[in-house]
């Protein structure tokens, strides 16, 4: 089928900008992780890029901020010592299909974009992807009954 | 000229028919839609069951925000159904965590989950199909989905579920 060659060429041709990457939001690693997971609250955002001299050296996640909340500690620790190092990246010039597979096989939700000299230039979320696959598929909208729940899976009375 | 198929029973359709001769769904504005890939229609074709939803995690509305933190570590999970009876009344994600608790961990650790839960959680069947899970979940911004058969829950599907799934199909080119 023609148009199954067309998706898998998008993928893997459209560059990751294409799915809706965040602006990346950015700490230092002696940053409070306090101060960083209010700043994770405040900015609506699952993830926040650690960097030092303008690269990133870590991420620190909702999960890890979860793992912070269930055995409560000294919030004005450096976020360096909780963050997850040397995160999965994906550069600039990444297909959306790298990105998908990248983040299907390691189970992230979060890939960091960085450009060839390793500076933040955005993060890719899976609603990211999830926005981008729904952009591809539009006949999946109209299909949907609007109440599936209201459509007989069985002729009545059959 | 693909074949068209009724998003409700699955049964070959012809083009332009009002109603679905094996369901009787009404057809009335789908005949020129025809799903543009494979994995198109796959989406349309697959129902939830297919994900294999995994068991739901589950507490009590009384468990304490300290015992359903520590499950959700401990289990290594984004998100716990507050059952109460055997009836799903709530569900609470480490977004909840991130907005509601952040650094106010030791405020809230000895509340009930019930204070802090979502109530009444957007919820789907086995049986409704991968597409309208996928469009809940952008549409929604959720990242979990509790699953129900029959009214009752028996899983959960996670939007990595999904991103699996098509992962998979794509890799395949399409129908496996």
């Amino acid at each position: 089928m023609s148009n199954d060659v067309d998706f898998q060429l998008s993928l893997e041709s459209e560059g990751v900008g294409e799915a809706y990457p965040d602006q990346p939001l950015a700490t230092t690693a002696d940053s409070q992780v306090g101060n960083v997971m209010q700043l994770l609250r405040t900015n609506r955002s699952g993830a926040i890029l650690v960097c030092e001299d303008s690269k990133v050296v870590g991420i620190f996640t909702e999960r890890d901020a979860l793992k912070l909340m269930a055995s409560p500690i000294d919030y004005t620790k450096p976020v360096r010592e909780f963050m997850s190092p040397e995160p999965v990246m994906l550069a600039a010039r990444a297909t959306v299909g790298e990105a998908i597979r990248k983040m299907s096989e390691g189970g992230y939700r979060h890939l960091p974009i960085v450009d060839d000299a390793g500076e933040p230039k955005g993060v890719l979320a899976v609603h990211g992807i999830v926005r981008y696959l729904v952009d591809h598929f539009p006949e999946t909208v109209y299909n949907l009954p609007p109440n599936p729940k209201a459509n007989p899976r069985t002729r009545e009375g059959a | 000229m693909s074949a068209i198929l009724c998003p409700f029973c699955e049964a070959d359709i012809i083009e332009g028919v009002d109603t679905c001769p094996e369901c009787g769904g009404t057809l009335m504005d789908l005949s020129r839609r025809i799903p543009a890939s494979r994995v198109e229609g796959d989406l349309l074709r697959d129902r939830i069951e297919r994900l294999w939803p995994k068991s739901p995690s589950t507490v009590s509305p009384t468990a304490t925000v300290g015992e359903v933190l520590q499950k959700m570590v401990a289990e290594k999970i984004g998100c716990v159904m507050i059952v109460d009876q055997g009836k799903l009344v709530g569900i609470f994600s480490e977004r909840d965590a991130l907005v509601k608790i952040n650094t106010d961990a030791a405020k809230h650790l000895a509340r009930p989950i019930a204070q802090l839960m979502t109530p009444d959680p957007v919820t789907l069947e086995t049986s409704d199909k991968i597409a309208f899970a996928l469009h809940k979940m952008n549409i929604g911004g959720y990242r979990h989905i509790p699953i129900l058969f029959q009214g009752k829950l028996v899983g959960v599907i996670s939007i990595r579920d999904i991103l699996r799934y098509l992962a998979d199909r794509i890799a395949a080119g399409g129908r496996k």
